[in-house]
């Protein structure tokens, strides 16, 4: 029974730690323009829009997570190993982590960047001084929180991965996640937010992102404040849910029916969630109702 | 034909003579195993976990960067991403439920649920933005209406788009998806741990219970490796994006299975050779 109840608090402290990981990861992406919606900053200037987003994709987010968090968990693993307090070793992993992102982060807005130099697209030196140091910050919350989740996950509730195994797990479930719900939000609303609301990108709007603020020329920064209003936290949820109930219906409900307990409540929980889903879906298609033609939607 | 005049590239056929080359590697790679005096059994596991992954990529709908501008349906982000990141949460489940139990089935059967889990809360988010946060309701590029709900969706495609969202087909293909790429990737940590589990003891003259993390960790972590690989030939065969089993590009997923198949064998055969007894 004690190990059980301890199973609960662990399995919320690590829900709790890739919320946040979560919601870090997908304001780093957004800030640092790392997700699909990238393809349109880098289109942007070819179609004769010069801006100042910043533009580092480097790969997709979960390559480039699962990445940095299996440097954070291996250095934080092998520190342990030399017997360093753990808190210390998880930092330490982090910030190491986080300074091979700060490179990556460098050399992709550079690269990138400087591909574009026949569309005379600048590269401006003080974006690189200016985003680059808060693009590592977000990285640093969401790798330290998930190293410390999947420290909690080898120790505390005895998964038989490694740590570094888990960092590689984890990192690319955490970039699937948070690409998958934060992109349509960064790359839709905010980049065109100068087209209607509730109706995609036309085709032929392309490459046209909003380039100017209220006052001057809109900075990645501005990205990073819009999208914490949804698509950083719906991440969060989204990440945070994913382990939170990965690992309540394990630790609750294994030892029932010879392990079979934990997969039917994972069937009950999918079979939720599809009636969550589709009551949105019903939800969207009642409450907004068809299209209109053009002739109908202006008058 | 395409806009450079050339033929059409990524159509729906099997290419006889690749096919065949296909089946050869696989079956030499059998062989080879055989020779060496390996059971091939964990490799002919080893098979059909790579078949299921790649038979699983199809069904998860991705709409990659139009998707991320609402102008096409599915999730917004690469095929091989999404599908590893699920994969390999059911793997995470799996490998876990094995540890616990040693039972097979719950292993495999949690594997594929962890995936599944996976696949259907990122759905639903992915949902819940486009809805609640875009204003933007689901539907389908490919097909005018959905074949288990019964929605219609040319009316509620917005212009110039060819739809958005995640229509309920496309949701349901996600998580059986999820489901199957699970399934599979745990099917190959299982079958790669048993290897090892007997392997690295005897080449390593040491006792099984002090190899065991190693031999977890390189089960693990070449689980990951088989599911990256038949994840992005998965992709390639896709090329680009796919809403889900509905899409006309799921008609290419017997060529897909028959691509994983061939490139799990002679992984396989690879990760066989780490535990090789060659007497020295």
């Amino acid at each position: 029974m004690e190990e059980i109840v301890l199973g609960i608090g662990i399995t919320a402290l690590a829900g709790a730690l890739a919320t946040v990981a979560g919601a870090a990861e997908d304001t780093e992406s957004d800030i640092g323009s790392q997700g699909d919606p990238n393809s349109q900053v880098q289109l942007a200037p070819q179609m004769g829009y010069i801006h100042r987003i910043f533009n580092k994709a480097i790969s997709g987010e979960p390559p480039a997570y699962g990445a940095w968090c299996v440097i954070g968990a291996g250095v934080a693993w092998a520190l342990m190993q030399i017997n360093y307090n753990p808190a210390l070793a998880i930092i330490l992993g982090a910030v190491i982590a986080v300074f091979v992102q700060g490179i990556y982060c460098t050399s992709g807005y550079l690269g990138r960047t400087a591909s574009l130099a026949k569309f005379q697209q600048p590269v401006y030196i003080d974006i690189i001084k200016s985003l680059t140091p808060v693009t590592m910050a977000h990285s640093f919350v969401a790798i330290f929180c998930t190293v410390a989740m999947c420290y909690l996950m080898a120790t505390a509730l005895h998964h038989p991965f490694a740590l570094p195994l888990l960092g590689l797990v984890w990192g690319i479930a955490l970039g699937a996640a948070g690409s998958a719900t934060g992109n349509p939000f960064y790359g839709k609303e905010r980049q065109y937010q100068n087209q209607k609301f509730g109706a995609g990108v036309p085709i032929s709007a392309s490459g046209n992102i909003v380039r100017y603020a209220e006052a001057g020329q809109r900075s990645s920064l501005d990205n990073g404040w819009f999208t914490t209003k949804f698509a950083g936290p719906a991440s969060g949820i989204c990440f945070g849910l994913i382990v939170f109930l990965e690992l309540w219906r394990t630790v609750l409900f294994e030892k029932m029916m010879s392990g079979w307990g934990a997969i039917i409540m994972g069937i009950v929980l999918i079979l939720i969630f599809t009636f969550i889903d589709r009551w949105i879906e019903v939800w969207g298609r009642k409450t907004y109702g068809p299209y209109g033609t053009t002739e109908e939607a202006s008058s | 034909m395409s806009a450079l005049g050339g033929a059409a590239a990524g159509g729906e056929g099997i290419n006889p003579t690749g096919t065949v080359v296909g089946i050869v590697i696989l079956l030499v790679s059998i062989a080879a195993t055989y020779a060496l005096g390996f059971s091939i059994i964990p490799l002919i596991g080893i098979i059909i976990g790579g078949a299921l992954i790649g038979f699983g990529v199809h069904f998860v709908p991705v709409g990659g960067a139009p998707a991320a501008m609402g102008q096409a349906p599915g999730i917004a982000t690469g095929v091989a991403m999404l599908a590893a990141g699920a994969g390999l949460a059911g793997l995470f489940g799996g490998a876990w439920a094995y540890e616990a139990t040693g039972d097979f089935a719950v292993a495999i059967a949690g594997g594929a649920v962890g995936g599944g889990l996976m696949m259907a809360i990122t759905c639903m988010m992915v949902n819940a933005t486009y809805v609640f946060a875009m204003g933007i309701p689901a539907a389908s590029g490919k097909v005018d209406k959905d074949p288990i709900t019964g929605d219609t969706f040319p009316a509620y495609k917005s212009q110039g788009t060819e739809g958005h969202g995640l229509p309920f087909i496309s949701f349901f293909g996600g998580v059986i998806g999820g489901l199957i790429a699970g399934l599979g990737g745990t099917l190959i940590y299982i079958e790669l741990l048993e290897i090892y589990h007997v392997g690295l003891p005897a080449i390593m003259q040491a006792d099984a219970a002090a190899i065991e993390p190693l031999a977890i960790s390189m089960a693990g972590i070449l689980a990951i490796g088989f599911f990256l690989v038949n994840a992005v030939l998965a992709a390639y065969n896709i090329t680009g994006t796919i809403e889900g089993p509905h899409d006309p590009k799921f008609k290419r997923v017997p060529r897909a299975v028959i691509g994983c198949a061939v490139a799990s064998a002679f992984c396989g055969f690879i990760s066989m050779l780490i535990v090789l007894n060659t007497g020295m």
